[in-house]
């Protein structure tokens, strides 16, 4: 069969996460740390110290008992495009050390040309970069379960959320051994989507037509955080509740969103 | 030649320069980026041969498939598995996490024997044959002496096979003290039992309900076969299918639910009953069902319900009002598919029987049994054993009245009942107990109970693959290896519709010294002689599998798991022909049935009530929490070490509470230091904490983190069934 | 004395063994923060308060802080050397002492803050042309190799070093072409103290510190320039001021201050009324236009109230540079202190609220402000350039002509 996109070569990977179905179990949290070696300590408690490449936020309608409402946001690195690939972590790396991606569109970060400046969270106002304050230590034995299609991060280095890059790495490989010229949406889903108990997560190609983000991303309930900053951001929400679409930027009180 | 100070300098400035201009700094300056880019001490994982090998989880009843990455001998990686009927592909935290428990620094690495005193944690490692050994001749000493009753074991088990094996044990060596740890699964079949006839698993058609009523079940919490209930919740959003639920606190369910019913706390039962009054009075019935298929309607039920449970009555009770009490019961009458629900949360205590019964009673109201997206009657056929020929000690021990106060044969078992017996020392000592995959002396209430029954029995065998609380108080550690490593039969998945039998199959080579529970047990049996090695001439644990699953097991290796997707629950005409479903359970008395159970303490003194909650991000049962999902537990549950209690920012105000604040929280129980929570979502005058945390046992990852809720809480056997019943108990909080 | 021999000559200095005992003193303080700083480099970032919100804490405030007082040197010689006003050579080397002391300490401060300081190279290796910290790095180490080239004629004015003729005549050569290298100083300062107003104003993520500007540069870059050269003679001055207290000596006319301090006046005038324009469009029009209200920036929180603002700009910046126009002002020694410590006081303020404010406000709707307390590893890191600067101005003092009029000022009889 004839792929009708084959000549797109400009890929713009996104997610689309339906918060009208996440529970906040946690499972995308936890299946990010198993697939990328994320490390943790005996006291993780303090949230301002704790890598967690994603992230559930529990969003409360402020309104008191009994019509208290709450949502859960999954939040992982929203992999922002800001102007001409301008991310507002990118552009600030004096090292070069995170980068934008024009193929994919995913903003990579690299471990061992990071010198740790902090620069890139103090710009990232999803707070979805990480330092490594401490040296990452498994309980002795425990680093068998270490996948090393990726590799664990030294001390002293900020990480964050790469889209499961590695896999898309392996579909590309998988994909040009099978002589296939483009992956296939199915070929490469990162390790929070395919966990995700509630099927909450749709990862793919934002600008192929053939993806269900495509579609999904127009949803007229759909919505990206802080829009309003220039951040341009790959990941979309869709909530079927107001106060949850208007929790995703900043309004005056006079104003509303648009959708 | 003299050197001045001048040419001193001038050598020294071209030395500099030198070396400045010299491949050597520099060389040296990009050596160290490399060392500090390759440093020892950071792990670099070796790479190997990548291959997948599926297998089912039985970390909970969930009884998902997970398809496990390797590299080489190595697992690294926990996935769902995508052919999964349960699970298709979805994974829950827990099961995501079970790599650390493989490797996970809690392992109890061989057999040990306690040196020191109980629970001191000294232990000396001894071999296989030494410790098959001490458990043989104790047996063999108290079997010999005649008293075999005095022999008991408590199991959390997964494996169908292996509970048989208990059972089968039991029934040769001559006790009547087998405890299975009952969840609310037990409580569903007992009510389905007495209300239906006939034994069956409970299954929930949910996938094609039209609409779901959930008593206080955490369906989006971890009850059933919690990845599936996810992705049932996610087909009802999509399909407009509505989701109620009553509970007073806004729990994960609460918040996805349609409408949330925040009802006071153990009336959830009156609010059902209250619905069915509406539905009686309003003749919403289905009457084709009520009227050919049922009993005790119009001459008990209605009666009961009639007189005691007008909407007006109970909204005072509940804290419900009338006009939505109408509206639920209108709106599930007339619903397509409705399905009632119940359970407290994860349903790991299985609870008080009249929540069971009315919530029952509302499915046969509406017609809704053995229905498409109904409640179904599932039964999973398996091949059974010879029977037992106990010989004379056996049938003397076996004579004796079980400690639970449950008739034998047994089909249920009352664990906190044995407990307060054993704790009481009534009737007849317990001289050795077995516990296998359980964790009694921390997941049953009022813990010092238990360990008070506990101090009362000399020998304590764990066959615990991990140090948990009740392992690090045993006298001796049989550990058993972990899911992973192992074999073991998975049959019916808890709430699932459909018969399925599932094989759970070692993934790597066991990372420690340890049998499986069964195989030690067939060697136990061997060395008891008599009897007992007759029962029991398994060759080993495999064998046992093959003889309770028949043909399938050689299919489930390679499968994993066997569904029926054709079944189809019997026809009304079938279930009902013989024995009709009856709105009073049978051989319980009408005014009983449908009673409320209390809460333990007096309101004066303690004036809130405090209900133990569970979250999917923490495992509360034998299973202790895994380092991944105490990571990703909220700074709201959890602060160091502090645990905190959660309250509304009302009964905050009341008590002088800021958020933070440290705090006492007493009841009839105990008492524990806390920190308090501020959330809206939780009704005035109620605290709630989760299960899970606060264990005694375990490692730096999870050792004196937060408080056991259980420790607070009051054992309240079920005026019917004797289950455990709480579902909370009265406290206070004061400033600490 | 035991080192009469390298006291210049004309001035009177205090005992050895006194000298010493102050030196012990600071040095201690120095070795506790020598202390801290190898914690931190070989036990890492888990020694301090940082945080995952507070990337940048104290530590970037303080290389802020120091680089804009160390804006005396370059101003001073901007001054000096390319306007003429040759008074000012009176002060000129006590400005560049401080100036050499603030830069190193801000170079020696950011080798403790990166996680990994064995790869801070790669800042220049691995340049990205977009970032403002790529322009800090680079134009603060040239800065920082041109205000060496300024201190070193300095240290040849030591009598020993300069009886050597070629450092004799070294020194002299350099006092020649001082000018090119102060022009340079001056155009190099002009980028780094601007870029390290563009590292906060450039984050379009963080509306509190977000400003629009000209070209690639955010207001805020401008507005850094203008503050270092209006605040950094003032705390040229501050300094000068604290060694005249200690040694218990005027060291510096007048003349020459009074001058300085009208400079530094001005300069402070015309740049708050451009921060006062900058923080009323800012208020008005750029951060609403993100969805913000300015009390947003300034309520829900322990700490940072309006009351931050009003320190900043009123009591650091309009009544300071009030005093310091009007000539009753700064001829009142008490009304020039006060306004010059309340300058210091106020450029102090801006940095930390550009980096730590910046910080601690929240921009998603349903985050929550962060507050921080630095650990005492991090007060001792910050406090350890301040012990160094202090053993440098003690040394320097004691053996080199910084103050030219000190002999004229303080006759020996
Ligand atoms: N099947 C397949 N094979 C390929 C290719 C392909 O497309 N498909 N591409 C080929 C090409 S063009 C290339 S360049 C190679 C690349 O092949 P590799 O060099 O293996 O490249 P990666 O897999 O990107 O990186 C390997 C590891 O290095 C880690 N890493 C990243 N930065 C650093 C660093 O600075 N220092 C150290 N020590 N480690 C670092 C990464 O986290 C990762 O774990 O693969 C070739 N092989
Ligand atoms: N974020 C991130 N970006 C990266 C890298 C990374 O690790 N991370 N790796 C970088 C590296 S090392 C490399 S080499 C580049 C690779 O980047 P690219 O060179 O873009 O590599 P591909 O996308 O694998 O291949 C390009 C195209 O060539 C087509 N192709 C295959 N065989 C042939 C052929 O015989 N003839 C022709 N005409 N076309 C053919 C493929 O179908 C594909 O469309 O990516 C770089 N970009
Ligand atoms: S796994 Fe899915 S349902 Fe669970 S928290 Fe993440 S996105 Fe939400
Ligand atoms: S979310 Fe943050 S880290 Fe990710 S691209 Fe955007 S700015 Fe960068
Ligand atoms: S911390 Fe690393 S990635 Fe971030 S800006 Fe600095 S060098 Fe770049
Ligand atoms: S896409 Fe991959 S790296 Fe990003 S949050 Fe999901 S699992 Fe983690
Ligand atoms: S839901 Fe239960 S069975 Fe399924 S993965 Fe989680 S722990 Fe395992």
């Amino acid at each position: 069969m004839k792929n009708e996109h084959s000549h797109q070569t400009t890929k713009k990977f996104g997610m689309v996460i339906n918060l009208d179905l996440c529970t906040g179990c946690g499972s995308c949290m936890v299946a990010c740390m198993a697939e990328n070696n994320v490390p943790f300590k005996p006291d993780e408690t303090d949230k301002l110290k704790s890598i967690t490449w994603m992230r559930v936020y529990r969003l409360t309608n402020g309104k008191p008992f009994p019509e208290t409402d709450v949502c859960y946001l999954p939040r992982p690195c929203q992999h922002c495009e800001g102007h001409d690939g301008h991310s507002p972590c990118v552009s600030v790396c004096p090292a070069t050390a995170t980068d934008y991606d024009s193929l994919t569109g995913i903003v990579s970060q690299i471990y061992t040309r990071c010198f740790g400046c902090r620069y890139c969270m103090a710009a990232c106002p999803y707070h979805a970069r990480y330092f490594n304050w401490y040296d990452p230590v498994w309980p002795d034995g425990m680093e068998k379960y270490l996948n090393p299609n990726v590799s664990p991060r030294m001390r002293g280095v900020v990480e964050k959320c790469s889209f499961c890059y590695h896999r898309y790495q392996a579909a590309k490989d998988r994909a040009y051994v099978e002589g296939q010229r483009d992956i296939a949406e199915e070929d490469y889903q990162t390790a929070c989507t395919q966990a995700c108990p509630a099927g909450a997560i749709t990862f793919g190609d934002l600008n192929n037509p053939d993806h269900a983000v495509y579609k999904l991303k127009q949803d007229p309930r759909a919505f990206r955080l802080l829009e309003r900053l220039g951040t341009n951001t790959k990941v979309y929400y869709i909530s079927s509740k107001d106060w949850v679409r208007k929790a995703g930027d900043n309004y005056l009180p006079d104003e509303r969103p648009k959708k | 030649m003299k050197i001045d100070r001048r040419c001193f300098l001038s050598l020294a400035v071209g030395a500099g320069a030198g070396i400045a201009l010299s491949p050597l700094p520099w060389k040296l300056t990009d050596d160290l980026s490399i060392w500090s880019q390759n440093w020892p001490w950071t792990p670099v994982p070796k790479r190997g041969e990548a291959k997948t090998v599926n297998s089912v989880c039985t970390l909970c009843p969930g009884g998902c498939g997970i398809s496990v990455r390797k590299i080489d001998e190595r697992a690294v990686k926990i996935e769902g598995m995508k052919t999964h009927p349960v699970n298709q592909g979805g994974i829950c935290a827990l099961g995501l996490s079970g790599l650390q428990l493989l490797y996970g620094p809690t392992r109890v690495k061989g057999p040990l024997k306690r040196v020191g005193e109980r629970g001191k944690g000294q232990w000396m490692p001894i071999s296989w044959d030494e410790a098959i050994r001490e458990v043989t001749d104790k047996l063999t000493g108290i079997r010999k002496a005649g008293r075999p009753q005095s022999v008991a074991w408590i199991s959390g088990a997964a494996s169908n096979t292996l509970n048989q094996m208990l059972d089968r044990f039991s029934q040769a060596y001559g006790t009547p003290n087998g405890m299975r740890l009952p969840t609310l699964e037990d409580a569903y079949g007992l009510s389905v039992s007495l209300m239906n006839g006939g034994n069956a698993r409970i299954g929930f058609d949910f996938e094609h309900a039209g609409y779901v009523l959930s008593l206080g079940a955490g369906l989006l919490d971890g009850w059933g076969s919690p990845v599936r209930m996810f992705k049932a919740n996610t087909l009802w959003k999509t399909a407009g299918v509505k989701l109620v639920h009553v509970e007073p606190r806004l729990s994960r369910t609460a918040a996805k639910a349609d409408t949330w019913i925040s009802v006071n706390p153990g009336t959830e039962a009156a609010l059902a009953l209250a619905m069915a009054h509406v539905i009686l009075k309003e003749s919403l019935y289905k009457a084709d069902f009520v009227e050919s298929y049922t009993e005790k309607l119009m001459d008990g039920f209605r009666n009961i319900v009639l007189a005691d449970f007008a909407p007006e009555a109970v909204a005072k009770v509940t804290g419900v009002d009338a006009a939505t009490i109408t509206m639920l019961a209108r709106e599930f009458a007339k619903a397509k598919r409705p399905i009632a629900v119940c359970g407290r949360g994860q349903g790991t205590l299985p609870g008080s029987l009249d929540l069971f019964f009315a919530t029952h009673a509302l499915n046969a109201l509406v017609g809704n049994i053995n229905q498409p997206g109904g409640v179904w009657l599932v039964r999973e056929e398996l091949p059974s054993w010879p029977d037992v020929q106990p010989d004379s000690v056996a049938k003397a021990g076996l004579g004796y009245p079980r400690l639970d106060g449950i008739q034998t044969p047994a089909r249920i078992s009352l664990p906190n009942r044995f407990i307060q017996a054993v704790a009481s020392g009534k009737d007849y000592p317990v001289e050795a107990l077995l516990v296998i995959e359980s964790n009694p002396l921390y997941t049953l209430n009022d813990t010092a109970m238990v360990r008070q029954a506990f101090s009362k029995i000399p020998f304590i065998v764990s066959f615990s693959s991990f140090m948990d609380d009740t392992a690090a108080w045993s006298d001796l550690i049989l550990p058993n290896p972990v899911y992973l490593e192992r074999t073991d039969d998975v049959v019916g998945v808890s709430g699932f519709p459909y018969p399925t039998i599932a094989l759970s199959q070692p993934i790597v080579k066991p990372q420690c010294n340890t049998r499986p529970v069964g195989d030690v047990l067939l060697q136990i049996a061997k060395g008891l002689g008599d009897s007992v090695a007759a029962a029991l001439a398994w060759k080993d644990f495999n064998a046992c599998l093959e003889a309770s699953l028949g043909e399938r097991f050689k299919s489930l290796r390679k499968s994993v798991v066997w569904v029926d997707k054709a079944y189809k629950p019997a026809a009304w005409d079938e279930v009902f022909a013989a024995e009709r479903f009856s709105f009073l359970p049978n051989g319980i008395a009408a005014d009983a049935a449908f009673k409320p159970v209390g809460i333990p303490g007096d309101a004066g003194g303690f004036p809130l009530i405090l209900m133990a909650y569970d979250t999917m991000r923490l495992s509360n049962g034998y299973i202790g929490n895994p380092p991944f999902l105490t990571k990703i537990l909220e700074d709201t549950v959890l602060k160091q070490t502090d645990g905190l209690i959660e309250i509304n920012p009302k009964t905050a105000k009341s008590l002088g509470f800021d958020e933070g604040d440290r705090a006492q929280i007493e009841t009839p129980k105990g008492k524990a230091f806390v920190k308090v929570h501020l959330d809206d979502g939780i009704l005035p005058g109620v605290a709630a904490m989760p299960r899970g945390l606060g264990h005694e046992a375990y490692d730096a990852y999870l050792a004196g983190k937060g408080i056991n809720v259980n420790n607070l809480m009051a054992s309240v056997n079920d005026p019917v069934s004797g289950f455990e019943a709480a579902w909370g108990i009265r406290a206070k909080l004061s400033k600490a | 004395m035991i080192d009469a021999a390298l006291i210049p000559i004309g001035v009177k200095r205090c005992s050895f063994g006194k000298f010493l005992l102050g030196l012990a003193a600071v040095g201690a303080v120095l070795l506790w923060g020598v202390y801290a700083m190898l914690l931190c480099w070989f036990k890492g970032l888990n020694q301090t308060n940082m945080n995952d919100y507070y990337g940048f804490a104290l530590w970037i405030w303080a290389d802020l802080a120091v680089i804009a007082l160390g804006g005396g040197a370059f101003f001073s010689g901007f001054l000096k050397y390319l306007t003429g006003k040759d008074e000012l050579k009176n002060i000129i080397n006590y400005a560049v002492l401080i100036g050499f002391i603030c830069y190193s300490s801000a170079l020696l401060i950011l080798a403790i803050d990166v996680g990994q300081p064995l790869r801070s190279w790669f800042i220049f290796w691995h340049a990205n042309v977009h970032s403002m910290l790529t322009e800090v790095a680079f134009c603060l180490s040239c800065y920082f190799g041109v205000l060496t080239i300024e201190f070193i004629p300095l240290i040849l004015e030591n009598r020993q070093l300069n009886k050597i003729s070629f450092f004799h005549h070294l020194a002299h050569n350099m006092h020649e072409i001082m000018a090119v290298f102060a022009a340079t100083g001056a155009f190099l300062s002009f980028f780094h103290q601007g870029s390290l107003g563009g590292v906060s104003g450039v984050l379009f993520g963080r509306p509190f510190a977000y400003r629009e500007g000209l070209f690639i540069w955010p207001w805020t870059f401008f507005l850094f320039t203008w503050s270092a050269a209006a605040y950094g003679p003032c705390f040229t001055l501050m300094i000068t001021k604290i060694t005249e207290l200690i040694s218990g000596k005027k060291l510096v006319k007048d003349n020459v201050i009074e001058l300085l301090a009208k400079i530094s006046g001005w300069m402070m005038a015309t740049y708050i009324v451009a921060k006062i324009i900058d923080t009323i469009y800012w208020a008005t029009v750029t951060a609403p236009s993100k969805g913000f209200l300015v009390s947003d920036f300034y309520t829900n929180n322990a700490f940072y109230g309006f009351w931050i603002l009003i320190a900043e700009i009123l009591l650091g910046g309009v009544v300071p540079a009030l005093i310091l126009i009007t000539p009753a002002g700064r001829k009142n020694p008490t009304a020039r202190n006060t306004a010059i410590v309340l300058a210091v006081i106020g450029v102090c303020i801006n940095r930390w609220v550009m980096v730590l404010q910046t910080m601690a406000a929240p921009v998603m709707t349903f985050d929550k402000w962060a507050l921080y307390y630095p650990s005492w590893q991090e007060v001792a890191t910050t406090v350890l350039p301040v012990a160094y600067g202090a053993i440098l101005i003690m040394i320097c003092y004691r053996y080199l002509p910084i103050f030219p009029q000190e002999p004229e000022l303080n006759p020996i009889d």
